[in-house]
């Protein structure tokens, strides 16, 4: 009697990798995206700059003011430093979802947090 | 393949393809921003060929040079020029454009019972607004209480064809209630005239839409007044502003307390009793005014004042987080926080 095998070693491999990818597939393709991903940073009338919120890192942005400080920590950004007066922006604090907004307006300077698909088209405020 | 191992390989292929349908860059979906105004202002165009697009903005962006140096409350230009002819008691020759935004702001004061006032130029210059970076002394009492007693009002002037006039020299006019909802309404009417129909200009927070976007309505947000975030939600019917007054956008602080820049004209203080309006109107200029008299008006009398300005869509949040709605808002308006409403019926 000739005994089959259902599953084969590659079929197991196949199946394992699947059940590690499949959460991670579905939440990248079809979650709802309005957890913010990338935030758009808005110089004066410059060129938008798109950052990741996905790793660590500081950034220096020039106004008509002078210097603003931008923090990206654990998928968060925010406002460290800028020399308005009001510090506005500093206070805002951390964003993280989808739609936040933050502006230092005397430094034409402002961030917007977007997911994949944003809930917003525009902020009014 | 075995089936378990194609059943796996296609649920795989399927998620993979989805994500196609999230590709928001196959979008004919345009943002541009301006430095415009003194603020940034956001132009948002849906399905426009590129190079219209890019000539309807240039011409956008020097349209707002225009009208910022024309309109600005304290810098050199034809606004500069018209107060200094009122304080002499002097009459001064106005444009088409100039006599048609001017009795404009004089309806409004008049449905607003002047709350919104922009003839109280020197009361603001007096908290020290007319700066890029106000940073006080809050004037003194008698200071304020003199200009008071001057009473500059927007029915005192007085139009003879193209000739403005007033019979006040006090009267000195500031358009930061007004301006921006002003050119905002121009700029739209640029775009319409291009024949672009889908857009939003949003200038420095306050924004009027037309269109939508594809099949669905533009989705607009409300800046929570006290936190980051939103407050509510909403979706844009047709042609439609949004604007929003509230205490957190221009001030100063003294001695730990801080004073807003927008000055009650009965009180010649900042007005108190509310964090922000928010109105909705097809006309910008309107709904910039009207926000901010029914901030001035603050709970007890917006609703009042909101229904002799013609506006049925406003929100206001007061100093609690109480959302005051007036019945057609609340049935626009999607909430975003589990605060408490009241819905105002008409009188």
């Amino acid at each position: 009697m000739i005994r089959t095998k259902i599953l084969t070693s590659a079929d197991i491999i196949v199946i394992c990798a699947a059940l590690v990818l499949l959460p991670w597939l579905y939440s990248h393709f079809w979650g709802d995206g309005s957890q913010g991903e990338t935030a758009r940073i808005q110089v004066a009338d410059q060129t938008p700059m798109i950052i990741p919120l996905q790793h660590s890192q500081r950034y220096t942005f020039d106004g008509p003011l002078g210097s603003s400080i931008i923090e990206v920590q654990d998928g968060r950004i925010r406002f460290v430093e800028s020399p308005c007066r009001n510090q506005l922006c500093v206070h805002s604090g951390w964003l993280q979802n989808d739609a936040e907004f933050a502006a230092c307006l005397p430094n034409l300077i402002s961030i917007t947090i977007a997911g994949r698909n944003p809930r917003f088209d525009s902020i009014n405020f | 393949m075995r089936g378990p191992t194609l059943l796996v390989t296609l649920l795989i292929t399927a998620l993979i393809n989805g994500c196609g349908s999230s590709d928001i860059n196959s979008e004919p979906f345009q943002q541009s921003q301006l430095l415009a105004l003194g603020t940034l202002v956001d132009v948002s165009l849906w399905d426009v060929d590129t190079a219209q697009a890019n000539q309807a903005i240039h011409d956008i962006d020097t349209q707002l040079h225009d009208l910022h140096h024309n309109w600005h409350s304290w810098l050199p230009g034809r606004l500069h020029d018209i107060n200094a002819a009122l304080a002499k008691g002097q009459a001064i020759e106005i444009n088409d454009v100039e006599l048609k935004l001017l009795q404009q702001a004089q309806q409004l004061a008049e449905s607003s019972q002047h709350l919104f006032n922009p003839a109280i130029g020197q009361l603001i210059d007096l908290w020290g607004f007319h700066s890029d970076t106000p940073e006080g002394p809050p004037p003194a009492s008698a200071a304020i209480q003199k200009l008071l007693l001057l009473q500059p009002r927007m029915s005192n002037l007085s139009f003879d064809d193209h000739t403005l006039s007033s019979n006040n020299t006090a009267v000195q006019l500031d358009m930061g209630a007004f301006a921006k909802g002003y050119a905002v309404d121009q700029a739209i009417e640029l775009l319409k005239q291009r024949g672009i129909n889908n857009a939003i200009v949003n200038a420095g927070g306050d924004l009027r839409a037309i269109g939508q976007r594809g099949e669905r309505p533009w989705r607009i947000g409300i800046r929570h007044p006290k936190q980051p975030g939103i407050i509510a939600a909403l979706e844009t019917q047709g042609d439609e502003s949004v604007f929003t007054s509230g205490n957190y956008e221009r001030f100063f602080e003294y001695n730990g307390q801080r004073y807003h820049h927008i000055i009650d004209p009965r009180s010649g203080h900042p007005g108190s009793e509310a964090l922000a309006v928010t109105v909705i109107h097809n006309n910008a200029a309107i709904a910039d005014a009207a926000a901010t008299a029914l901030l001035i008006a603050g709970p007890k009398n917006w609703h009042n004042i909101a229904q002799q300005m013609g506006i049925h869509e406003a929100m206001l949040i007061d100093n609690e987080l109480t959302a005051h709605l007036t019945r057609a808002m609340a049935q626009r308006i999607q909430l975003q926080h589990n605060i408490n409403t009241v819905i105002e019926e008409p009188s």
